[in-house]
């Protein structure tokens, strides 16, 4: 059971002629907190829906919990997924949600649902929810399986700050119930901020950046100083971004050691600005483009 | 996932119960005049076997007098396909159009045994309710079967165990529609016409050699005529029972015309007759039996495509 709870390889899904996902290798430590970062149609919700056993893998694999979930569909009793806009049935009332999910589930925990849902009244029509009462609902039922491993996708989409609030507590107390490793799926990457100590970043299908928050806040730096031609730079090992204004550049810089040189005013990084940076399709750390191109007869 | 798939259902299912109960009270509201005159003496002494001068009349008069109602319950033959377009078409297509199957697949019941459970229960609530509905038909025919047959389609078609068979053709169709098309009008109307195109194809090309035809002829009135045999074609052979073309009949009777003679007579007189092939009432059971079995073989296999499919199904 030292399966890690998400391992993917090479994982490429194509729709019709577009790769919405391509050649992602990532491996999400067990008990971890991870927010799937990336821009819209950057392929997190096909990788959650491939991790799901919703989706079949159009190149390399994926395993959860040690096993695939579409040949080994067993795993998905220990696999909580919520779906981008929360699907529940319209006509259930709260209550017969809640035994859909006693009666679909071997591995089922009435107290954590009845904790997460009490507030809620159980004739209510899934249908007469609000957004907000419709994600907890699901959040509640993804919970109430007990899972080893919680995917969320876009699960604060459509909620206001109050409900995201709730949402995130009773996400926050699901998991020191469960001890679940969680992949939350989000473009707003604010929302991720609050809850995650592990990044992976996805743009245009590919996996951009992966690793722990802290650790990447520590390891990048943003250098201010007057522009110049740029050389090699002690203690930074990789320039991720170069913004000029006037005579003025400013670079987020990857360091492995401490910057000495004094003309450099050195900064810490947020990690919007860190993401955005690995994001923009500008200047990237490695070519990808020309490599898809080249990769796209194998498919 | 019995509780699941009956709330989830529940409302199709008691839909299909209320008009099995519909039919069932119109069946015995119909069916108290036609009882009254089918006990009445005079037709009570004609039936088969007995066969007594007059008879005729009084059958011809039975019938004659309910053939409208007789006719218009074989208008039941569309009930089977309901059961399709109604619980068979939805079941896959409304959760894949809503989202809900993101849902409902992800739960700790694989998404084939989802489907096994879900079409196996819907399908044991339609083989009831579609016997039912299948043995109130007989009863009420009943009077019309004895003296008319059944073997013909107007009879076959609504009764017996083929009925229960065709619902169950219609359901297995409409999940592998929802299945394909993903969304519920266009699996609506898939299942229709293929329902429909399958029971007309099986209906013309294959029902009638279930078991080989039998054959034979006859000069003016069909003698020979067994009440309820199902006739397939009949003829007009000359005396060595070549077919005779419009063509070749057209002239004959212009010969006995020129010639002055009758040409109704003319044709007897040199030979012709017809020749008759058809199934025999008899025949009623066995025919139910064949054709009940083709389309639960139909309906079985369509399912397990379905359950095949259903894992590859991109979601």
């Amino acid at each position: 059971m030292n399966a890690p709870p998400l391992d993917a390889r090479a994982l490429g899904k194509r729709f019709r002629r577009e790769w919405a996902l391509r050649d992602c290798t990532l491996t999400i430590p067990k008990g971890a907190i991870v927010g799937l970062a990336g821009p819209n149609s950057a392929g997190k919700s096909t990788l959650l829906a491939l991790a799901a056993g919703l989706l079949a893998p159009s190149e390399g694999s994926v395993a959860v919990l040690g096993r695939d979930p579409l040949r080994e569909p067993s795993v998905l009793a220990e696999v909580g997924y919520v779906a981008q806009g929360a699907p529940l049935y319209r006509g259930f009332s709260v209550g017969e949600t809640i035994e859909l999910g006693r009666r679909t589930n071997s591995r089922w925990d009435d107290e954590l649902v009845a904790h997460a849902c009490s507030g809620a009244s159980l004739a209510t029509k899934v249908g007469a929810l609000s957004a907000g009462e419709r994600a907890l609902l699901a959040l509640a039922l993804a919970l109430g399986k007990r899972p080893r491993i919680l995917l969320l996708d876009e699960p604060f989409a459509g909620l206001d700050p109050l409900a995201g609030r709730e949402f995130l507590k009773l996400l926050m107390d699901g998991v020191a119930e469960t001890s679940a490793t969680v992949v939350i799926a989000s473009h707003v990457i604010a929302d991720i901020e609050r809850v995650c100590d592990h990044i992976v970043l996805l743009a245009g299908g590919a996996v951009r950046l992966t690793g722990n928050v802290e650790e990447l806040l520590e390891s990048h730096r943003i250098l201010m100083g007057p522009r110049r031609p740029l050389g090699p730079i002690r203690g930074v090992s990789e320039i991720v971004r170069e913004r000029y204004s006037g005579r003025q550049a400013t670079l987020l810089v990857k360091s492995d050691d401490v910057i000495r040189d004094p003309s450099w005013t050195v900064e810490h990084v947020a990690l919007e600005e860190l993401l955005l940076a690995y994001m923009a399709p500008e200047r990237l750390p490695t070519p990808r483009p020309a490599e898809r191109a080249a990769l796209r007869w194998h498919g | 996932m019995a509780w699941v798939t009956w709330r989830q259902h529940r409302s199709q299912v008691i839909a299909m119960g209320a008009l099995v109960a519909t039919l069932a009270a119109a069946i015995v509201g119909t069916d108290l005049p036609i009882r009254a005159a089918y006990h009445r003496d005079t037709l009570s002494e004609c039936l088969p076997p007995t066969s007594r001068a007059g008879c005729d009349i009084i059958v011809r008069h039975f019938l004659g007098q309910f053939d409208g109602w007789v006719t218009a319950l074989r208008g039941l033959a569309v009930l089977p396909a309901l059961v399709g377009i109604f619980i068979g078409a939805p079941l896959l297509a409304r959760e894949l159009e809503h989202g809900t199957h993101r849902f409902a697949w992800t739960q700790g019941v694989t998404r084939r045994r989802w489907l096994l459970s879900k079409t196996t229960l819907l399908a044991i609530a339609t083989v009831a309710t579609s016997a039912l509905a299948s043995a109130l038909v007989m009863w009420w025919r009943s009077p019309f079967d004895t003296l008319d047959g059944r073997i013909s389609p107007s009879g076959f078609d609504i009764e017996g165990v083929v009925v229960p068979a065709y619902a169950l053709f219609a359901l297995a169709v409409g999940v592998l529609a929802g299945l394909l098309f993903r969304r519920t009008v266009p699996a609506m109307t898939a299942t229709l016409i293929v329902f429909v195109s399958t029971r007309l194809v099986v209906l013309a090309f294959l029902r009638p050699h279930f078991l080989a035809p039998l054959h034979r002829t006859a000069v003016a009135s069909d003698t020979g005529r067994q009440a309820g045999d199902w006739i397939l074609s009949d003829t007009l052979v000359d005396a060595a029972g070549r077919p005779i073309t419009a063509g070749r009949e057209d002239l004959a009777v212009l010969h006995a015309q020129q010639a002055g003679i009758d040409p109704h007579s003319y044709l007897v007189s040199v030979g012709w007759k017809r020749a008759i092939s058809y199934q025999p009432a008899g025949r009623f059971w066995e025919f139910q039996l064949i054709e009940a079995g083709l389309f639960t073989a139909l309906a079985v296999a369509i399912v397990l495509l379905a359950i095949w499919l259903i894992r590859r199904t991109p979601s």
